[in-house]
């Protein structure tokens, strides 16, 4: 008798331990997420044009609709054509003609060797903005040296570059990420927003709350303020965390769109190298004031102005 | 002192070693992780693995029943049950697209279908040890429609069987636990399978939150991904399996497919 008692709350305890394991509350992945309600999106934006853009309509444009567009694009435009008179102007540059945009985005887009999904990217994206009513110009910051790719480096150089043009709105973007829903508005909110919130490939939930990757729409000043991105992560991943730490440090908050509206299409690819940014992580914020865009050395190999992009060419 | 060791807590234990029964009960230890770990090699090696695992199954129950007897088909239950279970928490989940509520579901589904198949095991167990299923259900006189199991040594009812993958008898007792147990582990392994390939693959929405996997080109660069993506085949081949063994159980109730000719047909499934 004693021993069979005892066996069962042996039984129980392991069973409890491994419960206990198995459920990894450690992980995190969501569905579900704080983000701005529809309603409250029009007034949470950050409006603002480029410095020097000037638009001969009279009206300003309308964006209520749009947010509230439910349809869902095709992928098959990736592998379509742009169609004719699309009006986009030399550099990837485009703004309405038949009303005033309120908003200026410059969409920075890290490339290196994928010409094919880069062709793709540049017909989706060019095809979805126009929907969009807002003017927009899209930078492709390629990195021309054999080293690890550094994402976090030539955003950085995109930035600089689009500040210079006058652009009040970043928006941080890979090319592999196509968004689905018109109604994901590429315009800054308050504050730095994290757009790609519900991917197809990671089943449409956060892999854990803090990501911010991917793509990621915040404000020229406050990228400024942060300092920009760090220049040392080579290699696949971390580059974003640390991104996250550094805005956690200059007080600002992370904003989202609803789930069904951040919904995105990854691109299938090979995996990356990952890098060994994890030790990096720890001292985010130390390293913050002394590296980023204050830190940016690099080689300009050329810039052209293509007829759908401006292709930055780099050394790093 | 608490002396209790692994064997204790299994229903079924064997009080004689024996040398040779006790490499057949490693072996399937061995050899599946060994096949999951060559198929994750290229797509044409998984659907050669798996075809050789479904020409193994396919032979074990060609052949005569009374043959079976070893401990290695329950043991290869075991650890395949053991393998797909740590590829899915350590593998899958470390991809960090699996929500807790999805886990939870789960290992809930996981922690009834070893509750069921526990209870038939030792139902079984005690059936065998008594003895008490000989009693008015079973005549002492074999009857048309029972006969002798020679493993187990009892008299079972002709619509109850000897089940060499779970090393047991199921009788009238434990038939219920059997059922259950299935269709619990048909759920866990639908939910399982489903998660893990909708996370190694690109996905698609079928309705609401339900997703589908849609396109696994790209598994095979990563040894990882591969891995996860190999037992996820693995486990929907067992689906397959333990769908036949439900629909078999069906078709028992249906009475026309009673009638002899059609049992020695259906009765191929009797695993």
């Amino acid at each position: 008798m004693r021993h069979a008692w005892k066996r069962n709350i042996l039984c129980c305890g392991i069973f409890i331990v491994m419960l206990i394991i198995f459920l990894h509350p450690d992980m995190n992945a969501r569905r579900s997420y704080e983000y701005i309600e529809k309603n409250d999106i029009l007034s949470n934006l950050f409006e603002k044009t480029a410095e020097n853009f000037t638009s001969p309509a009279v009206l300003h444009c309308e964006y209520h609709n749009l947010l509230f567009d439910d349809t869902t694009l095709s992928i098959s435009l990736v592998d379509g054509d742009l169609v004719e008179g699309h009006k986009i102007k030399e550099g990837g540059e485009y703004s309405p003609s038949e009303c005033k945009p309120r908003f200026s985005t410059a969409i920075i887009v890290p490339y290196r060797n994928r010409a094919e999904q880069l062709r793709g990217f540049l017909v989706y994206m060019h095809t979805f903005l126009h929907h969009q009513c807002i003017h927009y110009r899209i930078y492709v910051v390629e990195q021309l040296d054999s080293r690890m790719f550094n994402r976090a480096k030539l955003l950085n150089i995109g930035a600089l570059a689009a500040m210079r043009s006058g652009y009040p709105c970043l928006i941080l973007h890979d090319v592999d990420l196509l968004p689905l829903r018109p109604g994901n508005l590429y315009a800054c909110t308050k504050q730095p927003r994290h757009m790609s919130s519900s991917i197809n490939k990671f089943r449409y939930v956060l892999p854990y709350l803090n990501v911010f990757g991917g793509a990621v729409a915040i404000a020229s000043n406050q990228y400024k303020a942060v300092n920009g991105m760090s220049n040392e992560y080579f290699g696949w991943g971390g580059e974003d965390d640390d991104f996250y730490a550094r805005l956690e440090a200059k007080g600002l908050k992370m904003s989202r769109f609803e789930p069904e509206t951040s919904r995105y299409h990854m691109v299938s690819h090979k995996s990356q190298h990952k890098g060994s940014g994890r030790q990096k992580l720890k001292v985010a914020k130390e390293r913050m004031a002394s590296d980023g865009l204050n830190s940016l050395t690099y080689t300009e190999i050329a810039t052209v102005l293509h007829p759908l992009f401006t292709h930055i060419m780099v050394d790093l | 002192m608490v002396t209790l060791t692994i064997q204790d807590l299994l229903p079924y234990n064997t009080n004689k070693p024996n040398k040779k029964v006790d490499m057949d009960a490693i072996l399937p230890f061995l050899i599946l992780p060994l096949l999951l770990l060559v198929a994750t090699i290229s797509r044409a090696i998984t659907i050669i693995v798996m075809v050789v695992i479904g020409m193994g199954a396919l032979y074990v129950l060609s052949r005569p029943r009374q043959k079976n007897r070893s401990p290695f088909f329950y043991s290869w239950t075991l650890s395949s049950a053991l393998y797909m279970f740590l590829i899915f928490e350590i593998g899958i989940l470390g991809l960090l697209e699996i929500t807790q509520l999805e886990n939870f579901i789960f290992l809930l589904l996981l922690t009834c279908t070893c509750y069921f198949f526990y209870k038939m095991k030792a139902v079984a167990d005690f059936e065998l040890a008594t003895g008490s299923s000989k009693g008015k259900e079973y005549s002492p006189v074999l009857t048309s429609d029972s006969h002798y199991c020679q493993i187990c040594q009892i008299e079972v009812n002709e619509r109850f069987f000897h089940s060499i993958w779970w090393d047991c008898c199921v009788l009238k007792p434990n038939y219920g636990y059997f059922l259950v147990g299935q269709l619990l582990a048909f759920a866990t392994l639908l939910f399982g399978t489903n998660l893990g390939l909708t996370s190694v693959c690109q996905p698609f929405i079928l309705y609401g939150t339900i997703l589908m996997p849609e396109d696994c080109d790209d598994v095979y660069y990563e040894f990882n991904m591969a891995l996860c993506f190999v037992t996820c085949v693995y486990g929907v081949g067992y689906l397959f399996v333990i769908f036949l063994v439900l629909l078999h159980q069906l078709l028992i109730y249906i009475p026309k497919y009673s009638e002899p000719q059609w049992r020695k047909l259906i009765n191929v499934f009797n695993v």
